[in-house]
């Protein structure tokens, strides 16, 4: 019977409360819970029909619901949705090949949450700022003394140059945002991970991991941020799992 | 007007939610999901995807991709 | 947990949030679709993007070109006549497909979005 895999945890410190905990819960489909041990790692599994993977997007919060009670109790590498595999015995030996980075990894996210943070701006707004700060810099090339006359490709490569320009301009001030949250950050302790212009209005798409007790000097540094750049919205999620900070090349 | 920011709340943390649990956490292999056929999430393999043509030709004809 | 409202700060109102979060998850309008009728586009969709995609690095390579200031009036010419037309040639395809851009940015799940 193939298996749904939610998460890599390690129950070496209390077993019975594993197993206390998936009495108590199910997983998708209403499916029983159980565990999957290689030595001191356990992989949380449960049966599953294939019928059940390409259902609607319920079956996979339940999934993530299921991640979410995990972390609660224990430290979690949480799975994607629709980690399947063949069978318990394939899972044991998974696991098995896989030792070391899942033990590092757990390691590596222990006591510690992953937090979100998306800026956002008007980005037409804060490129007309800076096209207004930049105006006097940009130089187009000059006219040859010849006198060639201007072509319509020269005027098209000048377009495309201050559009490259502002562009430059644009990540150079995303830049500055990021090395100013990092600053704020390095007290914490942090692991941080930044995508740049994810999309036209998120300019900075962030993720932290940092200890679970940190939450709230986190709260205060997105709100000295806030203080910071008026013109930038500021989003703070968590604390989720850590999604982002489990990168394992499974052999 | 307070349950309205309740519920864009509750949806805006579902997003989140979801971005993450369909797009990272550990994977188990480098499949790409694909929407096939309106079916929503279904783990095609990289191979496959790249063999394609034979599977464009079977999807034409209406036949449902083997796994 | 799940149904715990997992928003911490929030600085700007919830409708332009949901709005902006709506756009950049995994939403179905951004995978892949392959079905019996659209199987063509589909494909058409895979391989513009990869051809957009190299467009704007060979563009956004020339630009730096320009930028630096190592090329002749002539190059730059050339160059720019050659960037229009690599333009106005994706503009036509894109109307042919009946594509937007932003159906040419795709999700590769593991491998994140395109561009």
């Amino acid at each position: 019977m193939e298996k749904m895999i939610y998460s890599i945890l390690s129950a070496k410190r209390n077993p019975e409360k594993l197993n206390a905990l998936l009495v108590g819960m199910k997983g998708i489909s209403d499916s029983d819970l159980c565990a999957v041990s290689f030595d001191e790692i356990t992989a949380i599994v449960s049966d599953f029909k294939r019928a059940d993977l390409i259902a609607d997007r319920s079956n996979a919060i339940e999934y993530a619901g299921v991640i979410e009670n995990l972390a609660q109790q224990f430290t979690v590498l949480p799975m994607r949705y629709g980690s399947v595999m063949e069978s318990a015995e394939l899972i044991n030996k998974m696991l098995e090949r896989n030792y070391h980075e899942f033990q590092q990894n757990l390691q590596k996210v222990e006591n510690k949450y992953e937090f979100g943070l998306k800026i956002f701006c008007d980005s037409e707004k804060l490129k007309s700022e800076l096209r207004i700060k930049s105006e006097a810099d940009i130089q187009t090339p000059e006219k040859p003394a010849t006198g060639i006359k201007n072509s319509v490709y020269k005027d098209y490569v000048d377009k495309k140059l201050k559009e490259h320009r502002l562009e430059e301009l644009m990540l150079t001030y995303v830049d500055s945002v990021i090395a100013k949250i990092t600053g704020y950050l390095d007290r914490l302790n942090t692991i941080n991970k930044f995508k740049k212009m994810a999309s036209d209005t998120n300019i900075i798409d962030a993720v932290f991991l940092l200890d679970k007790e940190r939450k709230d000097a986190l709260i205060h540094v997105t709100e000295d941020l806030k203080n910071q750049y008026p013109v930038l919205n500021f989003v703070l999620t968590g604390p989720w799992p850590p999604y982002n900070f489990v990168e394992i090349a499974i052999k | 007007m307070h349950d309205n920011v309740t519920d864009q709340s509750k949806d805006i943390t579902m997003l989140e939610l979801l971005d993450r649990v369909l797009t990272k956490g550990v994977i188990l292999s480098g499949d790409i999901v694909i929407s096939v056929a309106d079916i929503d999430l279904v783990y095609v393999g990289v191979k496959l995807l790249l063999s394609s043509v034979e599977t464009m030709e079977q999807l034409k004809a209406g036949k449902p991709i083997i796994l | 947990m799940i149904s715990d409202n997992k928003i911490l700060f929030n600085s700007g109102s919830l409708d332009e949030l949901s709005e902006e979060i709506g756009k950049l998850t995994n939403n179905e309008e951004s995978r892949l679709k392959l079905g019996p009728d659209n199987a063509d586009s589909g494909l058409a969709k895979l391989v513009l993007t990869l051809v957009e995609l190299i467009r704007k690095l060979v563009e956004k390579q020339a630009m730096r070109r320009v930028d630096g200031g190592s090329l002749s009036e002539d190059e730059i010419e050339r160059l720019g006549e050659t960037l229009m037309k690599l333009e106005l040639k994706m503009e036509e395809l894109k109307k042919h497909f009946n594509l937007s851009d932003r159906d040419l940015n795709i999700n590769l799940g593991p491998l994140g979005n395109l561009m």
